[in-house]
């Protein structure tokens, strides 16, 4: 096995190279033999790095602990889901993991463009390609996940605890697909650039990929808040470390690409400033992967600090290079085919809230990577924690949802503004109620600010909705479910759009109250005595020692009550897992009651039952995770099929709702 | 008559991107803003290695600080589950006595890097509020040697 994947991984290097060189002179010198030798190319690196990946998981599947990457991340007795999803529970299988994701989209979009953008394929499949032979030069060269161990262990060292939840089976392979699938969209730009076609005919293709890296990554981040939320005990679903915040940055500004891309479409406008957010993603993706493994920063993501981070710096600073140098080359070609008529304007709206995103994407870089410079200029380095961030971060964020509130209502080119005003005044009003009633009471001005704008943001929105649907009833005299059904269907990208901003306004209900009003309190208690946090009272009942096939367990059983209703009863547990006996992994106890969560940490303890716990009352976090469902709904209606173009439909269902009645 | 429309919605135009600008502008400086006083006013902290802060113990009296170093062997005083959990950390020449009283991370043992971040104050053991563990030899753990 393990010849065949470095076979597959050399041979895929060296075809990589190949295509690369064929599609860059088959376009030069317009040889469509040579193009056509170019694409399959990718096809058969893409097909090469998944044999080299399958031969990876079968290698940990059939415990081939000859290989040092095996035996160093899987042992006998665990179970077999996490035997295959320790494949990219380290440096080099993620990485191959990673190379899979870029090459397998990149043939994909190959395929399914190949009737369209016939000048473009050629230098998208060469800029592809670039990236994937880099990637394929680091995995046989200096990190091979099939290196092999001159003795043969005869069992593993077991995948790290921390590892061993249900999030490791979602959350790295989607951040990473994220990140990996930033390739695409970054190919086919660097692709117009070349070219010098900067027109709009890429721009819908470019919007597609970037939409489906974004879900994946904003995806990935979510199930990483949820299964920190239920591992590491402090309490949170989001500690701004280092790691979390280098995913967060690429995700900001595809964000902030995936709006103004829309004003580029209608109106021309932005053309520079979208291929630079394109640019800014990709770059940040990779940082994003480099600096996590180049120990220059300190995280919870403890990763290996290896000499790969050379590799991947030279990699960023060639790619920020030769981007920037194209970017400017193309200025001239660039320019706007509008102007922007009045700063009450969709287009202006657009524009600030790609000012803003970028800004908080600016500000999480500057915190995260402060300690560099600080070090670089004064000597000292100096880092800042969460309180930092909350404060620069948190009122940026208020300011977008204001916008978020206002944007749709917003026409291009010039908003009449009492129009505006007459269509704001219920959301308005409403916001500011919840508000003044925030206010009074529990007397947290920000939480209570932060509420009113999340509220109008939400009016505006549902009355969006409801206008929509209530239109489609008048006209294709509709139920309104089917109405709401062919709104989401036939408009997909508006609604879509709309459903994903009603996700963000969930989960900001869950942020600002799990920010503003958690509880937290330590008790140290007998078996049988109580202690109370808020309207809460926690029961001890006792620990329990408990089995498994690759750990021990101890188990604190905790009764609830609210008030003197009884609630439920948590578990929290210690796990002690085979060859990491000294590090004694935590699962939360979490209750759900009513709204709140009741989070039990149990920190330590004796033999006679005595044991601290760390108890939390987390207020709505509950709808964080509400939001993230609605958020899958919401990018799923973003890329629901539209078998006839959009053009050529809306005339004839006119035609039929006007024979109608 | 051309020529004037022209020039009218040109200097409307100019008017309006003098108007985006200084919106920008004000952006901008809002969070230039926010980063300056965010650094100033939380608890932004120098992070250095143990005899660094030894040698600057002067400058570094009563600020918060970051401190990395490696559990020493033998050091770590738990205690009962109520009381505080007690450690020194050491770069390889100095060491600095560590108080903490949350839950430890996990990963947390003897001889493990760790980061652990607080008040300090120059002759007093460092009142951490918060221990961070690194453990690149775990993460990428060797498989154990055939013992026996």
């Amino acid at each position: 096995m393990a010849h065949l994947g470095s076979g597959a991984l050399i041979l895929a290097l060296i075809l990589a190279i190949y295509g690369m060189v064929a599609s860059l002179l088959g376009a030069r010198r317009r040889v469509p033999e040579l193009l056509q030798s170019g694409y399959r190319a990718t096809y058969a690196v893409a097909f090469l790095v998944a044999v080299a990946l399958i031969a990876l998981v079968i290698a940990f599947v059939r415990h081939d602990f000859r290989l040092a990457y095996v035996a160093g991340r899987s042992s006998r007795d665990m179970p077999l889901h996490y035997v295959i999803a320790a494949f990219y529970g380290g440096q080099e299988g993620s990485l191959l993991y990673w190379t899979l994701v870029a090459s397998g989209l990149g043939a994909l979009a190959l395929y399914l463009h190949r009737r369209s953008d016939r000048t473009l394929l050629p230098y998208m499949n060469a800029t592809l390609l670039s990236v994937v032979t880099f990637l394929l030069l680091v995995l046989t060269v200096v990190s091979s996940p099939f290196r092999l161990l001159p003795v043969t262990p005869p069992d593993g060292a077991g995948l790290n605890p921390l590892l061993r939840d249900p999030g490791m089976m979602a959350h790295p392979p989607l951040l990473l697909s994220g990140y990996a699938g930033f390739t695409v969209p970054f190919a086919f730009g660097m692709a117009a650039l070349i070219t010098g076609r900067l027109g709009s005919d890429w721009l819908r293709a470019i919007r597609r990929w970037t939409l489906l890296a974004w879900t994946l990554l904003g995806l990935g981040l979510l199930i990483g808040a949820w299964w920190a939320y239920h591992v590491l005990g402090w309490g949170g679903y989001w500690g701004w470390d280092p790691v979390e915040n280098l995913a967060l940055l690429p995700w900001l500004t595809s964000t902030a690409f995936l709006h103004s891309v829309i004003v580029q479409e209608r109106r021309g406008m932005l053309k520079v400033w979208n291929l630079a957010l394109l640019l800014a993603t990709f770059a940040l993706s990779i940082f994003g992967t480099f600096i996590v493994r180049s120990g220059m920063l300190s995280s919870v993501h403890a990763f290996a600090v290896s000499s790969i981070g050379h590799w991947f710096l030279s990699f960023l600073a060639l790619v920020l290079v030769v981007g920037i140098g194209l970017l400017v080359y193309r200025l001239p070609g660039l320019q706007s085919e509008r102007q922007i008529e009045s700063v009450s304007s969709r287009e202006a709206g657009f524009l600030y809230n790609n000012l803003l995103l970028t800004a908080m994407a600016f500000a999480v870089f500057w915190g995260t990577t402060f300690p560099l410079f600080s070090e670089l200029f004064w000597d000292t380095r100096i880092t800042v924690g969460p309180p930092f961030y909350n404060r620069v971060v948190g009122p940026l964020l208020l300011v977008l949802l204001l916008l978020m509130a206002i944007g749709p209502l917003l026409a291009w080119r010039r908003t009449d503004v009492r129009l505006l005003l007459h269509n704001v005044r219920w959301p308005a009003m409403t916001g500011i109620v919840v508000g003044l009633i925030g206010l009074v009471a529990f007397s947290r001005p920000w939480a209570a600010a932060a509420y009113a704008v999340t509220m109008i943001a939400a009016g505006v929105t549902l009355q969006e909705f409801w206008r929509g649907i209530q239109a489609r009833r008048r006209n294709a005299r509709e139920n309104v479910f089917l109405a709401a059904w062919e709104l989401l269907r036939r408009n997909n990208r508006r609604y879509g759009g709309y459903l994903v901003h009603l996700a963000i306004l969930l989960m900001a209900v869950g942020i600002i109250a799990s920010n503003a009003f958690q509880l937290e309190r330590q008790f140290v208690l007998r078996p049988g005595e109580q202690g109370t946090i808020g309207p809460y009272t926690v029961v001890y009942r006792g620990l329990e020692d408990r089995r498994m096939a690759d750990a021990e367990i101890v188990a604190a059983q905790v009764d609830i009550y609210r008030g003197q209703r009884y609630a439920g009863t948590v578990e929290s547990f210690r796990f002690f897992y085979r060859n990491y006996e000294d590090q004694p992994t935590a699962r939360m106890g979490i209750k759900l009651v009513g709204m709140d969560d009741v989070y039990v940490v149990l920190d330590r303890w004796q033999d006679d039952g005595m044991a601290s716990l760390r108890v939390y009352v987390n207020p709505l976090v509950i709808w964080i995770w509400i939001g993230g469902v609605v958020f899958v709904l919401g990018t799923l209606t973003l890329f629901w099929p539209q078998p006839v173009p959009a053009l050529l439909r809306v005339p004839q269902s006119v035609v039929g709702a006007t024979s109608e009645a | 008559m051309s020529g004037a429309v022209v020039t009218r919605t040109s200097t409307r135009g100019l008017r309006v991107d003098v108007r985006l600008f200084g919106i920008a502008v004000v952006i901008a400086a809002a969070v230039g803003y926010l980063l300056y006083t965010g650094l100033q006013g939380t608890a932004a902290s120098y992070f250095v290695t143990v005899s660094e802060l030894q040698a600057k113990a002067e400058s570094v009296d009563g600020r918060r600080v970051r401190v990395g170093g490696d559990v020493v062997a033998g050091s770590i005083v738990r205690g009962g589950p109520a009381d505080p959990i007690r450690f020194r950390i050491s770069d390889g020449s100095s060491e600095l006595e560590v108080v903490y009283a949350g839950v430890l991370p996990d990963i947390f043992a003897e001889g493990r890097h760790v980061i652990v971040e607080g008040l300090y104050r120059s002759g007093q053991p460092i009142q951490a509020d918060s221990v961070l563990t690194q453990c690149p030899s775990r993460f990428e753990a060797m498989p154990t040697a055939p013992t026996s």
